[in-house]
């Protein structure tokens, strides 16, 4: 069963830097995990936290948040509040049982397409270790 | 004690219902069985009905969302609350969130001695470190002279201690008797939101199917909506049918964001709350 797991893991990516650093990848022909489902969203702070426990409930086994390097901000400010939304949702979620490694709150500028490919292949790794996520919807069981 | 604090409610009650000034005083009365309830009382005879024992652990600051709904006690002139020292943080959480003018309500605070859980005090009320209200417009009884230990986080600590798989499993056999009734969410003073993401159909954030997944979500979503404004009044505990243990949810919050940002929720107004805020230079754990 653990052999053949292949985690599915959810990207948050702002449209200015970390989706733009995903593309530079791309174009750069940097290979990384095809494990990761990319969402393009306006901005880190656009990131409802939800949005993460949502994924979770929908069964992704690990999320990517990412977006512009504090200071970098298109909007200016939007991921400094992502980073103090997520320094208490993170332990939140630890703490009712999804395992801090599943998700991964990192800053990937538009220039960064190695670095995008290396925490892709750092967060499949790391989830691929932890398992199948055990507190999806039940819905997944029975089918 | 208890019946100095009755006898001072009654007492202001008579005296501003007299003057006319309060259209409403909402406190405790003895309702059936044995138990007190929230009461409304609009006029001085009726003040005889108001008790106040250490039994009354409602947060009667949640009545004071209707006055925004329109509800019975919106006319136009102020109410007064019966609140202790917890409620008078919450009314501060909704004063700073432009929920309550501070002018149109009359605090009659409460020099607590903590709420009666069998012969000893609730959990939240011995880890309590406050006896008298941050502000109020008359108070009624004499403060304990009690030794106020500091908050430990130990309740917190223990479930820390735990593998993610274990509490996952803690988390789990508490969320799954979850019968999705919402009375921790009406006792709340910090969910006022008029239509609840749990009831919102369009999108349908949160499923009504009654999985453990929609109730364990249910639950995450309302602590993290609580972050940095749940006053630990536990209201949301006492109201709970299946007695799950919400406020182990919230306080592992609390005790983040006082960590993470030296805050405790419902203190001076002039200090943002840190969802709201933010430092250039701060280092958080991500």
């Amino acid at each position: 069963m653990t052999e053949s797991f292949e985690p599915r893991i959810v990207g948050f990516l702002c449209n200015w830097c970390s989706y733009a650093g995903a593309d530079m990848a791309g174009t750069s022909r940097i290979a990384y995990p095809p494990n990761i489902r990319i969402v393009r969203v306006p901005c880190s702070g656009r990131v409802d936290p939800l949005f993460v426990l949502k994924a979770f409930q929908e069964g992704a086994d690990g999320v990517l948040v990412a977006g512009c390097h504090p200071g970098d901000c298109h909007y200016g400010d939007g991921n400094y509040h992502a980073r103090r939304r997520y320094a208490l949702m993170h332990s939140l979620l630890d703490y009712v049982g999804v395992d801090a490694g599943r998700l991964r709150i990192d800053w990937v500028s538009a220039a960064e397409g190695n670095r995008f490919a290396q925490v892709v292949a750092e967060l499949t790794e790391q989830v691929r270790e932890l398992g199948p996520w055990a507190g999806r919807q039940e819905r997944e069981v029975a089918a | 004690m208890s019946r100095e604090i009755q006898e001072g409610i009654r007492v202001q009650a008579r005296e501003l219902l007299g003057l006319g000034e309060i259209s409403c005083v909402i406190g405790y009365e003895q309702g059936p069985k044995g138990r007190v309830r929230p009461a409304f009382v609009y006029d001085q005879a009726g003040t005889d009905r108001l008790v106040w024992d250490q039994t009354c652990h409602h947060n009667l600051v949640v009545y004071l969302h209707d006055r925004r709904k329109g509800g019975k006690t919106s006319a136009a002139s102020r109410v007064a609350v019966v609140a202790r020292p917890c409620d008078v943080r919450a009314l501060n959480v909704l004063i700073h969130e432009g929920q309550v003018s501070r002018e149109e309500v009359f605090v009659i605070g409460v020099a607590c001695p903590g709420m009666a859980e069998g012969a000893t005090l609730q959990a939240h009320c011995q880890r309590c470190r406050e006896r008298v209200p941050v502000f109020y417009d008359a108070l009624v009884g004499e403060p304990a002279r009690v030794k106020l230990p500091a908050d430990d986080w130990s309740d917190v600590a223990e479930l820390e201690g735990m593998t993610p798989a274990e509490r996952l499993a803690f988390w789990s056999r508490e969320f799954d008797r979850c019968i999705r009734c919402y009375a921790c969410r009406q006792a709340c003073p910090g969910c006022y939101c008029f239509e609840c993401l749990a009831e919102q159909v369009d999108p349908a954030w949160v499923s009504i199917a009654h999985g453990l997944s929609q109730k364990a979500f249910f639950h995450v979503m309302r602590a993290y909506h609580l972050a940095g404004r749940c006053v630990e009044c536990q209201a949301c505990d006492q109201a709970c049918p299946m007695h799950i243990p919400l406020s182990l949810l919230n306080r592992k919050i609390a005790k983040e964001v006082e960590a993470l940002f030296n805050y405790k929720a419902g203190g001076d107004p002039e200090i943002p709350p840190p969802l709201a805020t933010f430092l250039k230079d701060e280092e958080l754990p991500l």
